[in-house]
This record gives C-alpha cells, sequence and structure tokens, in this order.
C-alpha cells in the first residue's frame, strides 16, 4: 500500500521521555476536548431538531393566517369599495409595525431573534369612516397576526440557518479530532515507546557485552595462576605453595596512601 | 312649463332613454346567472357564464389566467359605457342628475389625488387609480400642483366639486384635516345639495329620491358614528360629519352625537323601527355585518324605484344595483380563488325570490 494513510502519519519529533510526557499531556487534551465537543454537537443537533419541528408547524399556521387575512381584505373590499388598496397606500406614511433584533445564547452560540414592535395607529388612522370601518378594522387585526408569526418564522429560519453551520463545524472539528490528531498523537507515543524501548534493549545488551568480557578476562586470569601454581609446584617437588602473592590490581577507592610523586 | 316628474311631460325629453334604462335593468343578472356562477370551480368558467348574460365578451381578450381584479375592472367599464351613452343622449335637467350621480366618485378620485400628490406620488399611476365615473377634466392639474396652497386656490377650485370644497373647506382644513374627515365633509356637501336639487325637481323624482337619499344620510351618520369609537376623532368634528337630511335628523342625530359605544348607539336607534329591525339582524348572523343590513336594504329601496314611472329616481337606482352586482361578481370570484366556497353565499342577491 503505497499510499500512507492520515493516520499513519506520525509528528517528527525526537523521542525522548520528556517528549513522551508532553505527548501523553496533549493526548488527554484531544480526548478531553473530543468529548466536549461531542456533548456540544449533540446538544446543537436536539435544538436543531425542535426548531425543524416548531418551523413545520409554523409554516403550517402561516398558511392559514395568509389565507384568512386575504379573506379578509377581500371582504373588506367588498364593504368599502375597490379602491381602498389604493387609499391606505397613498395615505400611510409612517411604519407602525417594526422589528427588534436580540441575540439568543444557545450553547455558546449566539443565534440571531427579531422581536415585533408595534406602535397603535387606531388612533390616527379613519379608513372606512363612512362605510366599511369595522371590516377594515378586521382586517388590520388579522393582518397584524399573520405579520407576528411572519416574524416569528423568521427567527426560527436564521436560527435554523445558524445552527446548521455551527453544528457543520462541530461535527468537522469533532471528526478531525477523532480521525486525525489523536491517532497521530498515538502513533507518534508509539514510535517513542518502541524508540526508548529498543534505546533500552541496546543498553542491558551493551551491559551484558562488557560483564562477559570481565568474566572472560577474569577466568583466563584464573587459568593463568592455575598454571603458575602447577609450575611452582613442580619445580619445589611437588609442593603447592599456599598461597600466591597476586597483585591485586590498584583499588582507586582504598584507604592506603599512595606514594608521593616528586618530581 | 310643467315640472320634470310630470307624467304628462316626461316622455318628451327623457322618455326614450327611460326605455333604455329599463333595457339595461332587464340585463341585471337573475337569481339564475348567480346560481351558475357560484358553481364555478374557476375564474375561467366564470367567464363563460358570463358571456351568456349582457356583459357578453367583455372578458373576450383577457390574458388566460384571469384574475378578480380583471375582472372588477371590466364590470366596471361596461357600467362606465352604459352610463356614457345614457348621459350622451339626454339634456337638461336628465343631464344635470346624472352628473350628480358622478359627483360621488369625484369626490372619491379627488380625495385620492390630493393625498397622492401630497405624498408626490406619481401622476400617471394615481390617474389609473382612479374611478372611471369619477373622470373629469381637470385632474391632470391637480397631480401637477405640489403644495396644498396651490391646491386650494387653483386647482380644486375650478373642478365641478369647487362649490363643496368652496363652502366646506378652508385652506388650513386641507392641511390638517385627516383625509377622511375631508372626504366625508365633501360628501356631506353633495348629498345635501343633491337632495335640494331632487326636491327642486319635484314629482316623482322627488319622492323616490326622497327615501333614497334619507336612508343615504342615516346610514352615513349611523356608521361614522360606529366607526369613529377608539379613533382620534373627537364628538365635535364627528358632529360635523353628520349630513343635515334623514330620518334622524335631527333628534337622532342630536344622540348619536352624543354617543361613545356600540350599546348607546343601538338605544339611540331604537326609536325608529326600520333601523331597529336592521340592527337585530346582525345579532343572529355572525357573517353578517351591519353593512351587509344596509346593503340589502339600500337594493330593496332601489328595486322599488322601478316600479315609478316618469321620475328619474330609476336612474340613480339601476347604477347602485349595478354597482352592487359588481361586487357580488368579484365577491364570488374571490371565494372561488381564495378556496372559501362556504363564504360564498354572503353576497346580496338582486331579486330573491
Amino acid at each position: 500500500n503505497s499510499c500512507p494513510k492520515m493516520s499513519e502519519n506520525r509528528l517528527a519529533i525526537f523521542p525522548t521521555r520528556m517528549a513522551l510526557q508532553g505527548l501523553k499531556q496533549k493526548y488527554a487534551a484531544a480526548s478531553k476536548g473530543h468529548d466536549l465537543l461531542k456533548k456540544k454537537a449533540d446538544a446543537l443537533t436536539m435544538r436543531f431538531r425542535q426548531i425543524l419541528k416548531k418551523i413545520k408547524d409554523k409554516k403550517e399556521d402561516m398558511g392559514k393566517y395568509m389565507k384568512a387575512a386575504s379573506f379578509s381584505l377581500a371582504s373588506a373590499k367588498y364593504t368599502a369599495g375597490d379602491n381602498l388598496n389604493h387609499m391606505v397606500i397613498e395615505t400611510v406614511d409612517q411604519p407602525t409595525f417594526k422589528l427588534k433584533m436580540g441575540t439568543d445564547n444557545v450553547v455558546g452560540v449566539m443565534l440571531p431573534v427579531f422581536e415585533p414592535l408595534v406602535e397603535s395607529t387606531q388612533q390616527k388612522d379613519l379608513a372606512g369612516l363612512s362605510k366599511g370601518g369595522q371590516r377594515i378594522n378586521k382586517t388590520r387585526e388579522v393582518y397584524m397576526k399573520a405579520l407576528e408569526a411572519l416574524v416569528e418564522l423568521a427567527s426560527l429560519q436564521t436560527t435554523f440557518v445558524t445552527l446548521d453551520e455551527v453544528i457543520k463545524i462541530t461535527n468537522r472539528r469533532v471528526n478531525a479530532i477523532e480521525h486525525v490528531v489523536k491517532p497521530r498523537l498515538a502513533n507518534t507515543i508509539k514510535y517513542i515507546l518502541s524508540e526508548l524501548d529498543e534505546m533500552e534493549r541496546e543498553e542491558f545488551f551493551r551491559l551484558k557485552k562488557v560483564q562477559n568480557k570481565k568474566k572472560r578476562d577474569l577466568e583466563i586470569m584464573k587459568a593463568n595462576i592455575q598454571a603458575e601454581v602447577a609450575a611452582r609446584a613442580a619445580k619445589n617437588g611437588g609442593v603447592a605453595p599456599k598461597s600466591i602473592a597476586v597483585e591485586a590490581p590498584s583499588n582507586m577507592l582504598s584507604q592506603s596512601d599512595d606514594q608521593d610523586l616528586l618530581f | 312649463m310643467s315640472t320634470p316628474g310630470s307624467l304628462l311631460s316626461f316622455n318628451i325629453n327623457d322618455g326614450y332613454i327611460e326605455g333604455i334604462l329599463r333595457g339595461f335593468r332587464l340585463g341585471l343578472l337573475s337569481n339564475v346567472d348567480y346560481s351558475n356562477l357560484t358553481q364555478c370551480d374557476a375564474l375561467d368558467d366564470m367567464k363563460i357564464h358570463l358571456a351568456t348574460t349582457g356583459y357578453g365578451d367583455f372578458l373576450e381578450n383577457e390574458p388566460s389566467p384571469l384574475h378578480t381584479t380583471t375582472i372588477a375592472e371590466k364590470c366596471t367599464l361596461k357600467m362606465v359605457e352604459e352610463f356614457n351613452y345614457l348621459r350622451a343622449n339626454v339634456v337638461n335637467p336628465l343631464a344635470q342628475f346624472l352628473d350628480y350621480i358622478r359627483y360621488g366618485y369625484m369626490i372619491d378620485n379627488v380625495v385620492l389625488l390630493i393625498t397622492g400628490t401630497l405624498h408626490e406620488r406619481d401622476p400617471e399611476e394615481l390617474k389609473e387609480k382612479c374611478h372611471p365615473l369619477g373622470l373629469f377634466d381637470s385632474m391632470r392639474t391637480i397631480s401637477a400642483e405640489a403644495t396644498v396652497d396651490g391646491l386650494y386656490n387653483n386647482v380644486l377650485i375650478d373642478t365641478p366639486l369647487g362649490p363643496y370644497i368652496q363652502s366646506c373647506l378652508s385652506k388650513e382644513d386641507l392641511n390638517e384635516m385627516n383625509i377622511e374627515i375631508i372626504r366625508n365633509t365633501l360628501f356631506k356637501a353633495y348629498l345635501e345639495d343633491f337632495y335640494a336639487f331632487c326636491m327642486k325637481l319635484g314629482g316623482t323624482t322627488a319622492e323616490v329620491m326622497h327615501d333614497i337619499l334619507m336612508f343615504e344620510a342615516d346610514r352615513r351618520a349611523i356608521n361614522i358614528t360606529l366607526n369613529s369609537f377608539g379613533t382620534d376623532l373627537t364628538r365635535d368634528d364627528r358632529a360635523k360629519l353628520y349630513p343635515a337630511l334623514g330620518i334622524l335628523h335631527p333628534e337622532g342625530i342630536e344622540k348619536l352625537k352624543k354617543c361613545d359605544d356600540a350599546d348607546q348607539v343601538k338605544a339611540a336607534i331604537d326609536f325608529y323601527p326600520k333601523y331597529r329591525d336592521l340592527f337585530n339582524d346582525t345579532q343572529f348572523n355572525e357573517d353578517k355585518t351591519l353593512e351587509d343590513s344596509f346593503f340589502e336594504h339600500e337594493v330593496d329601496m332601489h328595486k322599488h324605484s322601478f316600479y315609478r314611472q316618469g321620475g328619474y329616481g330609476a336612474f340613480y337606482s339601476y347604477f347602485k344595483l349595478k354597482e352592487q352586482e359588481i361586487r357580488n361578481i368579484v365577491w364570488i370570484a374571490e371565494c372561488i380563488m381564495q378556496d372559501q366556497k362556504s363564504k360564498m353565499n354572503q353576497y346580496i342577491p338582486l331579486f330573491p325570490n
């Protein structure tokens, strides 16, 4: 398999124990981060589903409100005359229905929310004074209701879109941690451990080798002494000397005073 | 010279035209036509049915997805054609009488133009929104004026409504008054003037128009009172809008001036059996408002004017009935389009059985 998987990458790092500690910490942090992000994604997704349901309901309501509103308008036109539209449009000047934008905080996400601000114009508007006034007022109310439902729907839809974005981002991060960062860290840790193991093995081997050499040296020396003893015994008529003064190698650590060196 | 409206001399000048008018009246939609229309499922079906009536092929050249506003426009244009034909073939005083019919629409148009001009809307657009029966020559000059002063001094006085404007509105009023109050003040002056004119004509005209105009004045008084509750309209301003005629004038009007809510209004008109019955009508039926009762009563009165001969009342009644018919057609069309067939029967049949 010539193409390397993402998870087989590892960090280019010098395999020391300190590095290992650092990496282990990073791995723990990554795991914790992964858990937290997953919780956030779950909470957002739940909220998302709730909003979806609300939107569906609101849209159905909208349909009903708008239908009632158009019918109410037709009924008002019937009584007040066909030029009702023109009269109202020509006399309008100030907006009475305004929107206030606020923000709502959900799991750390700022969602925009629209609120209606209604200024009552009942006082100033005398449309249909001599005919149709009652129906016009009713139409006004029905359209107000439809407008308020519209505003709510707008809030819900902007929330929907924003949430969608945020959920995508969060999920991307969760997946990245799960499939890229953590495996990479894990591989690096594995690599360092394996390197450290190997270094230990090398050390052990080296030590073993030195010990063996020392052992062999000792054997050779023993063999030499045996040979000396045998030779002396042969010279003295077969009597083994009791001891041989073997010069012990000098021990730096012994207490004896060294001979002074005189230059 | 004998008064117009006198049976002896009526036919000399006005007989032919009255014949034409009665022909028009026969062209009004019958109950069968209405039941056909209510059974339509689409506006195009309505077009087919209307083609078999007096309307004929008037919707022939309209592009296929028909709209209720198109139907309304075309029906109104047909009515205007009939009016113009009559108007072209008459002499005074019937000519003057027919002009009086137009003044009502002119008032609406003038009010529209004034507000539109003050808010600086495009004059061409405004022109299109005017009612065709209320067109007059100096309309273009209204749109050309930019200020209220200019409007008052130069233009409004020259229109046929000049005398009404002069008599009841001053320059300051135009500026400050709510446009609806202006409209209603003008209409009050118009009603009183029209009434005086009819009474001067005498004979059958005076009798028929007397009842009709009195009812119109009373109806406006009651409506204005009811619709003014909860608004900025003060009692005094409201008192200035009541026409000085009608069965309610003057005692009922005095009572209405003092009313502050719907129950007081009901108490005020309790003495007048006709209106008391109209009020009570609405209590049993939720969808029917007082206005609907008024419309019904009005239609009834207009039908009766055709039973009289030798007067001009029938002319006025015909156009009011035609208007109601157009309203009915548009209502049925809207119900079909908006899928509200259950409410379709709220139209007012002109000839109930």
